[in-house]
């Protein structure tokens, strides 16, 4: 018969008791295993959205997506951008777990590694286990920080799908050729021979991996682009092009660590509020066809937390310099926000604690497994149950 | 870098003579210096404007101007402002960065409010004093889809809706409401009748496209329509940088478009030195303005009641047009050109785009004690049988409770400026 020493018993019988008393995040338990095949995509709604625009009661409406998926996840009511309100900057500093402070324009690289440099030098990972996927051209530099002992060789790929659109749509415009813009055979002829040229020319940072992996990425890229431009719904912006992309970077080399950084609704900048709308329920669609391959993907399936968080808000419609066109007034609207956690080992629920933009890093990196640096966030503990 | 003195009032002078700026927080005074270095481009209210600060604060003892901007200077210590990072009244771009980019920016901006929070009833006090009637017209477009019972839902409780006789033709409906009289017959308008008796820039019409021009007179004129020749330069200026790379950064940009200045043969408004300069700030400080006739309308009316304070505003917004496939990425050339697909209205986009503008707009105005208490505002849907009034209680609309002709509607409205 098998018995227990006393000491046996009591630790047991505490755990057990603990599993259903104590709450997960207060019972610390240690990061996961690198070696766990733990997976993170980070979904940034980039270019910056107000609550009142997404969970707060008037703006539900623009995220039917995001509010089916929310009672499956674990949502963060209050989730603070206190850094500086740009874009590289805040997307910086969810990446590097450090209010960053550098060139607004992606002249200076982040002052502090990032995620990527964490994840593929503790994990030992190859280049084609991280990927930056975003729209800006300054987020070129994105990829990695300036940390001396990581930097480059641990950096992400870094995709910029909106900027070969856009040098496509230059070229045919110049080009003047028959049916211009009007074809999309058009675009996606311009859109290959740009590919074939060279990535560097439109931004992107990918990384050479050897004769064959190389030739594997660029047919990966191609046929996201044809996806692309035969989508049956015929896409046309540069999100749209940016989730054909990361979706077969997912299929074709099952990435453990991504960013996707949407974009389209920095429309808001033109004054539009109806395209500023429509570009936020584009990338709650969006956001959910990436959750909808995370679960029909089963190198995903099961095994990946994504984290969805807007970049920044906007500024708020009341005595501000002139309401959701910006986000420089510092005012509430600018940096409260929210966080859906959704996925593997993801509590359902909600919390009003507050967290940061900073922390993410420090959760994605407790995620998988890895050891940060000095980080000025902290893991989320309702996340590491 | 030196600093370039700039010519400014004899009053002003005379203040930076007695080294009363010198006595201020190094970034308060050197934002007023930027602000005030085009002196001869200021409007005569922003001109009135720092004449009146600065006299206050001559006027206050040193111990009281100390204890007013003491949250400025703590602000300005954890900054890090010291001469190396900020020389005295410089305020380029390096400043503007170096707040931005500082972790006490906040700080700082708390600490400006609080003295503009202190400064600023002193000086509406003044103001409200000399107060006069004012008033504003809206007009929404014919083409928005939908009718008066969803038009102006964010602000419909500060004010009343008043039915409306249609007009017998609708092509008459602006005429009459701001002239009195149809369009054949032809009678000056409501902005047209007070800037021929005030003072320059005091009545203003600024309109998506250009219909309202011949209801302008003296009155301010700003049309996107007619800067359409403009907007293309300065588009193809832009994107020419930016395709060159020999811009560092949007700043960088902005400064270099500062010298692109509205030609005479492109806009009548480039003969006023002070309204050319207003159109090339109003076009380039945003995206937005280059781009979108509405947004060129609310952005040029808020800026003119900031900085011009006018007693008489009319407001035209048009319809937006629909944003075509990829060609729309390209945002600085011409649509129209660029993707063979015909340009197509967006006219429920057109409506949910004013209803944010609608309260921009007043609030706005609401702002700056010239317009409380005392400003009659008319929201009104091209063809609508509803207008939205808001305004003091005794304007003869609010008591109104059968409908009213236009011309009903004009004549209160000539009797609320003094004009009848």
């Amino acid at each position: 018969m098998f018995t227990l020493t006393k000491r046996q018993f009591v630790k047991l019988a505490g755990l057990s008791i603990a599993n259903r008393v104590v709450p997960g995040y207060l019972r610390a338990e240690p990061a996961r295993d690198a070696s766990s095949s733990n997976k993170v995509i980070i979904v940034t709604f980039g270019g910056g959205v107000r609550y009142a625009e997404t969970f707060a009661p008037d703006g539900l409406h623009n995220i039917p997506r995001l509010m089916e998926l929310r009672p499956g996840g674990q949502f963060f009511k209050s989730c603070v951008n206190a850094g500086v309100l740009s874009h590289f900057n805040s997307t910086a500093s969810i990446l590097t777990g450090n209010w960053q402070r550098v060139d607004d324009f992606g002249f200076q690289p982040p002052a502090s590694p990032t995620l990527f440099e964490y994840y593929r030098k503790g994990a030992g990972a190859g280049p084609t286990d991280a990927w930056a996927i975003a729209t800006n051209k300054s987020f070129s530099t994105m990829g990695w920080g300036a940390g001396s002992d990581f930097g480059q060789p641990y950096g992400a790929n870094v995709i910029l799908p909106k900027q070969l659109l856009l040098e496509a749509t230059q070229d045919i415009v110049k080009k003047r050729t028959d049916q211009g813009l009007a074809s999309r055979e058009n675009v996606l002829r311009q859109l290959e021979n740009i590919l074939n040229e060279g990535y560097e020319g439109v931004g992107w940072t990918v990384f050479k991996a050897g004769r064959q992996l190389d030739k594997h990425i660029r047919e990966t890229l191609i046929h996201a682009l044809t996806e692309y431009i035969n989508g049956p719904e015929a896409p046309t912006s540069g999100d749209e092009l940016t989730f054909f992309i990361a979706r077969e970077v997912m299929r074709e080399f099952s990435p453990r660590l991504m960013l996707v950084n949407f974009w389209d609704m920095d429309v808001a900048h033109w004054g539009s509020y109806s395209l500023y709308l429509q570009a936020i329920t584009k990338t709650d669609r969006l956001t959910g066809m990436l959750w909808d391959e995370v679960q029909s993907n089963p190198h995903y399936k099961d095994k990946t937390t994504v984290l969805v968080l807007p970049e920044l808000g906007r500024d708020g419609d009341v005595n501000a310099a002139n309401g959701f066109l910006n986000h420089r007034s510092g005012d509430p609207s600018c940096r409260n926000m929210w966080m859906l956690a959704l996925g593997a080992g993801v509590p359902k629920g909600e919390t009003d604690r507050p967290v940061h933009h900073v922390d993410v890093a420090a959760t994605a990196a407790a995620l998988l497994g890895v050891k940060s640096g000095e980080m000025a966030g902290r893991p989320m503990r309702e996340l590491l149950l | 870098m030196a600093s370039i003195q700039p010519k400014l009032s004899p009053a002003i002078q005379t203040y930076i003579d007695k080294g009363l700026f010198d006595r201020l927080p190094v970034s308060f005074s050197a934002f007023c210096f930027d602000q005030m270095k085009d002196w001869d481009l200021l409007f005569p209210n922003e001109r009135r404007y720092f004449e009146r600060l600065f006299d206050l604060l001559d006027r206050s003892g040193q111990p009281e101007v100390d204890r007013l901007f003491e949250p400025m200077r703590a602000a300005e210590t954890q900054l890090g402002v010291n001469e190396k990072t900020w020389p005295k009244r410089q305020f380029t771009l390096d400043q503007v960065d170096f707040l931005n980019r500082n972790p006490h920016y906040p700080e700082w901006r708390a600490a400006v409010s609080t003295v503009f929070g202190k400064i600023d009833p002193l000086l509406d006090a003044e103001i409200a004093r000399k107060g006069k009637p004012r008033l504003v017209v809206v007009i929404s477009p014919a083409d928005i889809p939908t009718g008066p019972d969803r038009m102006w839902l964010r602000i419909a409780n500060r004010g009343k809706r008043v039915a409306i006789q249609q007009p017998e033709n609708v092509e008459d409906f602006v005429p009459l409401l701001l002239t009195g009289l149809a369009h054949s017959q032809s009678a000056p308008s409501l902005a047209e009748t007070y800037a021929g008796g005030s003072a320059p820039y005091d009545a203003w019409v600024v309109e998506a496209g250009d219909r309202l021009a011949g209801t302008a007179g003296k009155a301010v004129h700003c049309s996107y329509t007619r800067l359409d020749t403009y907007r293309k330069r300065l588009m193809t200026e832009v994107n020419r940088m930016v395709g060159s790379a020999e811009i560092r950064g949007p700043r960088q940009l902005s400064e270099h478009l500062k010298h692109m200045k509205v030609t005479a043969s492109e806009a009548d408004i480039a003969r006023d030195a002070i309204m050319a300069e207003f159109t090339r700030a109003t076009l380039l400080s945003g995206n937005g303005t280059l781009l979108i006739n509405n947004t060129f309308v609310e952005w040029a009316t808020v800026q003119a009641i900031r900085r011009a304070r006018p007693s008489v505003t009319v407001v035209g917004f048009g319809v937006r047009n629909k944003v075509k496939p990829f060609s729309s990425l390209l945002i600085y050339a011409d649509q129209a050109e660029s993707n063979p697909i015909p340009t197509q209205t967006d006219t429920l986009g057109t409506y949910v785009d004013l209803e944010v503008f609608y309260q921009y707009i007043l609030q706005e105005f609401e702002k700056y004690a010239e317009y409380r208490r005392n400003t009659v505002y008319l929201f009104v849907g091209e063809g609508m049988d509803e207008l939205l009034a808001i305004g003091p209680a005794d304007f003869p609309l609010l008591q109104a409770s059968a409908s009213l002709t236009l011309p009903t509607v004009h004549a209160d409205c000539a009797k609320w400026l003094g004009l009848a």
